[in-house]
């Protein structure tokens, strides 16, 4: 039977006592997963930096053919108007992804409290349908890792900073309104690494894909705390220029920012306490204007 | 007399002030014109975000317990407490998601911003219908008499003192001319960093 | 419907004719009834003051969710000698069917003149007011649709206010709302004429508590507390508003005020 018939379930088996022929596993491993991260480490570099201000991120749009029209090719995209999300891995694994992280952040959420979900919350539910890929029947994980920045509303560590320093200077006994279960109203850049297993990681600065590793080290000596957005799209260019095959332009690179809220993308004006998105995709042009500076 | 919102009889108020929000609730429950207790508060607190419930008492008890369940998640999963905004719409999307067999409730709810401290109220109908009121909320069966003294009596950037006392005059005499409202009153004052809870008597017959 | 609003406007029609489908009838047969009620809102407020009495009422005429009229006057002077009632001591007020409070005013006032001619004196307060509650009475069948209350001096020259139910019930009191925001209004007087509620303060607890002393209060007093009445309803009642119109009655005569109301 087993070897006519092949049926997607990732399982656990007995450590080394059997090579199963498709989902088996060897030493506490699931071989699916293991799979998944295969098709993640051969997929193009992707990579995030955390700024003070801000998160860009940034990933090379590399086309099979000088007759692909890259134009209509995205790999950068936007799941709330405050969040943003970037792949390495398989891309049609991903498109899937993106729907499911935009309706899953409505119907869990905007639906329910009138307002997009802070980062952590957007990538537990991303998390949890990678998880679910692993320990269903019929399903195999998602073939991507995924990065996703996201700015929340709440306090900005250099706004709780300075109560800090006043709480201590002042002798006012005044009562914070601190979190009864740990970091609330916490606001500000938020920038996760998912992983097809459905594990996740908050980053400074990371990168996934072929040249994770290299671009990696890069960043480990480039990044700087206190870093501005502006310098981060500069070191972003950098670490993509160490790793990257092609030429760098603005129709081969591909940058996703959350920044200020982009006003002008709001499309009306005028009405009050309407805020522009803080995600958004730099134009090429934009991207070649940094690349001059370069 | 069959509506389900007049069975039980209660009343619930919520006022802005300076600085500050107030609700109170009567304390009555009936069934029709027979009176079966003088102690069933409908105000409920979830951290800092205060709900007022009036209509048919079973699903008062049910819809106050499922908000405490669903805020108690909130706060876990996401490391925070509820905003009152935020709680406002759970309230809403949570009725209508009963359209076509509600809960029989009219909620407000009252709070302050943790973040700026702005006052907020608002209510609802039963089925999640957002009312935001800059000045005043009432629900219940003396919902009149609590429009009639509320319009009257509130004004605009009260001290939480002046709060206290027009809410509870709007609160005790309104209930004073409904049949099935009354029996004693809980009042709330709700400022930045401290939270007023008083019982009032009024009259108990 | 009126299970989620609750809201009594929308029970039962606010037309004098209804026009139902007839049950167990062929396919467009209808059953066509007169129903000789419609409510006209409107609201009414009376609070009698030490040598006065204020009788007030909106001005505004509904049917349903249309104003039919914006001045159409709730407030009367009855048993003058002149049609123009000008010597008269008392004022009738009316609200609910405002073709039955017509026809109120209209009996009571006449009575009120055939006591003068036989009596040669204008009627007391106090017999007029036992007068209006047999009027009622006699139609215990088929009532006026109307909620009235009588204003004038009494004997001694103390503001008198008597209020009535539809079919002839009634009572002397201090103050009385009627009408379409009478629920909104009255609790209000309780609190602001009787001083309901309002207790001495540092006076003790529980039933140690002195109650406020009820002072009598002055004309000023209840004309802004009348007007107040009125703009809190009109703020939450749609039957309600338009104009106010106010009768300050004192030994000295009958005064009347006209005064505007929200028109939205």
């Amino acid at each position: 039977m087993a070897d006519r018939y092949s049926f997607s379930l990732t399982t656990f088996s007995p450590s080394c006592l059997y090579l199963g022929p498709f989902n088996t596993l060897r030493s506490g491993k699931l071989v699916q997963i293991e799979y998944a991260l295969n098709a993640v480490n051969q997929g193009v570099t992707a990579l995030g930096i955390k700024a003070t201000n801000g998160i860009v991120l940034a990933t090379e749009k590399k086309s099979s053919s000088p007759l692909a029209d890259p134009t209509s090719l995205s790999k950068i995209s936007l799941i709330t108007p405050n969040i943003g999300m970037v792949y390495s891995g398989m891309g049609p694994d991903y498109r899937v992804l993106v729907d499911r992280a935009r309706k899953v952040s409505h119907t869990g959420y905007k639906r329910v409290y009138n307002e997009y979900p802070p980062t952590r919350i957007l990538v537990q539910d991303v998390a949890r349908v990678m998880q679910e890929a692993t320990q269903s029947g019929g399903v195999r994980p998602y073939g991507v890792s995924l990065l996703i920045a996201g700015w929340d509303e709440g306090i900005l560590p250099e706004e709780e900073e300075e109560k800090e320093k006043e709480a201590q200077g002042g002798e006012s006994e005044e009562k914070k309104p601190s979190g009864k279960t740990g970091g609330i109203l916490k606001g500000g850049p938020m920038l996760y690494q998912v992983d097809p297993s459905g594990s996740y990681f908050p980053w400074k600065a990371t990168a996934i894909g072929k040249s994770a590793t290299t671009a990696k080290t890069f960043l480990e000596k480039r990044y700087t705390e206190g870093l501005e957005l502006e310098d981060a799209v500069h070191i972003a260019l950098l670490t993509l220029k160490e790793t990257i095959e092609g030429e760098m332009s603005g129709d081969t690179i591909e940058i996703g920012i959350v920044g200020p809220p982009a006003h002008h993308l709001l499309g009306v004006e005028g009405v009050e306490g309407a805020k522009g998105p803080r995600f958004r995709k730099l134009t090429p042009q934009e991207i070649e204007d940094y690349l001059t500076n370069l | 007399m069959s509506s389900p919102f007049s069975i039980n009889g209660g009343a619930a108020v919520a006022m802005v002030g300076k600085d500050c929000v107030a609700i109170a609730c009567d304390l009555r429950l009936g069934l029709q014109s027979l009176t079966v207790s003088n102690n069933f508060p409908k105000i409920f607190q979830y951290g800092d975000v205060f709900l007022g419930l009036t209509g048919l008492a079973t699903d008062v008890s049910t819809v106050s317990d499922l908000f405490r369940y669903k805020v108690n998640m909130y706060r876990l999963r996401e490391e925070r407490d509820i905003a009152p905004s935020t709680f406002a719409h759970l309230v809403s999307s949570s009725l209508y998601e009963k359209r076509f067999g509600p809960y029989f409730v009219s909620p407000v709810v009252a709070g302050l911003d943790a973040k700026t401290g702005k006052p907020f109220i608002c209510g609802f109908d039963s089925i999640g219908c957002i009312d935001f009121a800059k000045d005043f909320i009432v629900s219940g069966t003396a919902t009149e008499q609590l429009f009639g003294m509320c319009e009257s009596l509130w004004e605009p950037d009260m001290t939480p003192d002046q709060l206290f006392e027009t809410i509870s005059q709007a609160l005790l005499n309104a209930v004073d001319r409904d049949a099935l409202s009354g029996w004693g009153a809980h009042v709330y004052i709700i400022e930045k960093d401290k939270v007023t809870k008083r019982l009032l008597k009024g009259r108990q017959d | 419907m009126a299970m989620f609003s609750q809201n009594p406007i929308m029970n039962g029609p606010n037309y004098s004719f209804s026009d139902t489908p007839k049950v167990n009838a062929p396919e467009g047969a209808r059953q066509h009834r007169f129903d000789p009620y419609t409510d006209n809102g409107g609201s009414t407020l009376a609070i009698a003051g030490k040598d006065f009495t204020i009788m007030a009422g909106d001005t505004r005429l509904t049917s349903g969710y249309s104003i039919n009229s914006r001045y159409h006057p709730k407030v009367f002077k009855i048993g003058g000698t002149t049609a123009d009632q000008k010597d008269a001591s008392i004022v009738l007020s009316v609200v609910g069917f405002a073709a039955d409070g017509e026809a109120l005013k209209e009996r009571l006032d006449a009575i009120c003149k055939m006591y003068r001619y036989r009596h040669g004196k204008a009627m007391s307060v106090k017999a007029c007011a036992q007068r209006l509650s047999t009027i009622l009475y006699q139609k215990r069948f088929f009532p006026y649709y109307t909620y009235a209350i009588l204003g004038g001096l009494d004997e001694e020259g103390n503001g008198a206010v008597y209020s009535y139910d539809p079919v002839g019930s009634y009572e002397r009191e201090q103050c009385r709302a009627g009408g379409a925001a009478a629920s909104l209004i009255m609790p209000f007087l309780d609190n602001q004429v009787n001083f309901k509620n309002q207790y001495v303060p540092g006076s003790g607890e529980g039933h140690a508590l002195q109650e406020r002393p009820r002072n009598p209060l002055s004309r000023t007093e209840v004309e802004i507390l009348v007007k107040d009445a009125f703009d809190g309803a009109v703020e939450r009642h749609i039957e309600v508003g338009d104009g106010l119109q106010m009768m300050v009655i004192t030994k000295d005569g009958i005064e009347e005020i006209l005064l505007p109301l929200k028109r939205d």
